[in-house]
């Protein structure tokens, strides 16, 4: 059946990417965008650039204005949808408005995660979220920071360069090993006290609202701790309860294929509310960006583009991070790289099985990663020594 | 260094580089200051060793082109991986969604001259 309709709930990345994507690849039909914002911005920033008050919203929309009536895009700002009505191809506004589409695209995203620790709590996920989050961040506030992965570090950046005072909690020390391997996240931990921000390795039991703030109670100590305003940044969770309702399969996410098509062969789910069948949610930009494509393709009957190893971005106290594929503990199967010397940027290190380049971190050495990337998607044979030589052009690696 | 053309007045370019100067699949910047443009102009060597210029700047934020990856007709960003086609200046792929500018260079007995504000 040719497809003549399509609406996309959700104004994220993975919404437009969506919608982006269709139309690059020759989708002649009508498109619709339902956007709980009025217009589409870009999420990375707002941990950033834009909490440091550096960039308003209208410099982060992740389409220029016009380009939505170019595309012959029906973008209907402002409007949250209610109800998902699979069978029939339709999708209920707030407003009473019902939109009818041959395919529909839930790209809903996720809320973060607010664990019942008793008090007024700020997290970071859209624009309003940064908003009321910057008020607080004067000099010589006391925020308190629960998290200390990708967001809670750049929120402890950001702050710092607002002047306020920090501290971060998280029970893993150091965070984000996983991602980046114990040694470059040892370092990149210390970076928030080189920078004024001190760290413990605990948890919060409990918060208390206080004339002057929050009291925190830390697990282990035996008085709560004063502070102006605390961030959660402990996660999110997909957003599924339109799914939910609509009968659709859900588990930890909304469940997809490889096409990104739902258990309903006419809904498609995709970015932060998605998952794939038996497989880990990843909630980077990119693999955002990437459902829509994919799901672009399917709606356009065409092959999707070659998978690519999942790659992130962050940055924090002025370092850009960068992340590609799996990064593994050295085991009888894995070595780690290092091209560079730890602690002094530009970096990277790699994680090897045999010959073949499985993961990469750099700081300050973007290229490595794209390298990196490359030699992962292809498949090519490298030997360490020549990875680790700071001399050797990682691009002429690539081409042997 | 043969001159200042600004925007492109001079018909024989300006001289920026050597083609040994780039290597294939690199860049180099070219201050402003040398071009007459407001942006640095980023001069860029495909994978076949072919030039090609495009304003410096990300048009998505402040990363430098010039430190990107060229492959495949497009340089990617070196910040957030925006793509832009070498020869036309449109984006290819997001985060980035305003087009850069191109600039016409040609390379003479292995010197690349630049000629701002004129289209490739």
């Amino acid at each position: 059946m040719t497809v003549s309709s399509v609406v996309v709930v959700g104004g994220g990345i993975a919404g437009v990417s969506t919608v982006a994507e269709l139309r690059k690849n020759g989708y002649a039909g009508e498109l619709t965008l339902v956007s709980v914002d009025p217009f589409p911005y870009d999420r990375p920033p707002l941990s950033k650039e834009y909490l440091a008050g550096g960039r308003d919203l209208d410099s982060i929309a992740l389409q220029a204005p016009g380009w939505y009536a170019e595309q012959r895009i029906s973008l209907i700002g402002g409007a949250v949808a209610v109800d998902v009505r699979a069978d029939a191809g339709e999708v209920e506004l707030a407003d009473g408005r019902v939109l009818t589409a041959d395919r529909i695209v839930l790209a809903t995203g996720g809320r973060a995660i607010r664990p019942a620790l008793g008090s007024p709590s700020h997290v970071l996920r859209d624009v309003a979220d940064a908003d009321r989050l910057r008020t607080q961040l004067v000099p010589r506030a006391r925020l308190l920071i629960v998290g200390g992965g990708l967001i809670g570090a750049e929120v402890a950046s950001t702050a710092r360069g607002l002047g306020a005072e920090v501290m971060l909690v998280d029970p893993l020390s150091p965070p984000l090993a996983a991602a980046v391997g114990i040694e470059v996240a040892t370092w990149l931990h210390a970076l928030h006290a080189d920078h004024g921000v001190e760290t413990l390795t605990t948890t919060v039991e409990t918060l208390l609202e206080t004339p002057t703030g929050v009291a925190a109670q830390l697990k282990g100590e035996p008085d709560s701790r004063e502070f102006d305003a605390v961030l959660l940044a402990v996660g999110l969770v997909p957003e599924t309860a339109l799914a939910e309702a609509a009968g659709l399969e859900t588990s930890r996410g909304i469940l997809v294929d490889a096409g990104q098509v739902t258990s309903h062969p006419a809904v498609l789910a995709v970015g932060d509310c998605a998952r794939l069948r038996d497989h880990h949610r990843p909630e980077h930009w990119e693999a955002a960006q990437v459902d829509g494509a994919r799901a672009a393709a399917t709606i356009l009957g065409v092959a999707p583009a070659p998978d690519t190893a999942p790659w992130w971005w962050s940055d924090r106290y002025g370092l850009h991070v960068e992340g590609v594929g799996e990064m593994r503990s050295p085991d009888a199967q894995h070595q780690t790289v290092v091209r560079g010397v730890v602690g002094e940027p530009p970096f990277a290190v790699f994680t090897l099985r045999g010959e073949r380049v499985i993961g990469a971190v750099a700081v300050d050495d973007p290229n490595a990663v794209r390298a990196a990337r490359r030699m992962i998607d292809r498949g090519v044979d490298v030997r360490a020594s020549d990875l680790a030589d700071p001399t050797q052009n990682l691009r002429s690696l690539l081409r042997r | 260094m043969t001159g200042n053309s600004g925007n492109g007045g001079n018909s024989s370019g300006i001289r920026v580089a050597s083609l040994d100067d780039i290597p294939e699949g690199e860049g180099i910047a070219i201050s402003s200051k040398i071009t007459g443009t407001e942006d640095d102009i980023a001069i860029l060597r495909d994978d076949d060793g072919t030039c090609w210029a495009l304003n410096d700047t990300c048009t998505h934020e402040t990363a430098s082109l010039a430190e990107g990856w060229v492959e495949d007709g497009d340089v990617e960003c070196p910040l957030h991986s925006s793509r832009f086609n070498l020869k036309t200046g449109k984006v290819d792929g997001l985060p980035a969604t305003r087009d850069t500018v191109p600039h016409r260079v040609e390379v003479r007995d292995g010197e690349i001259y630049l000629f701002p504000g004129e289209r490739p």
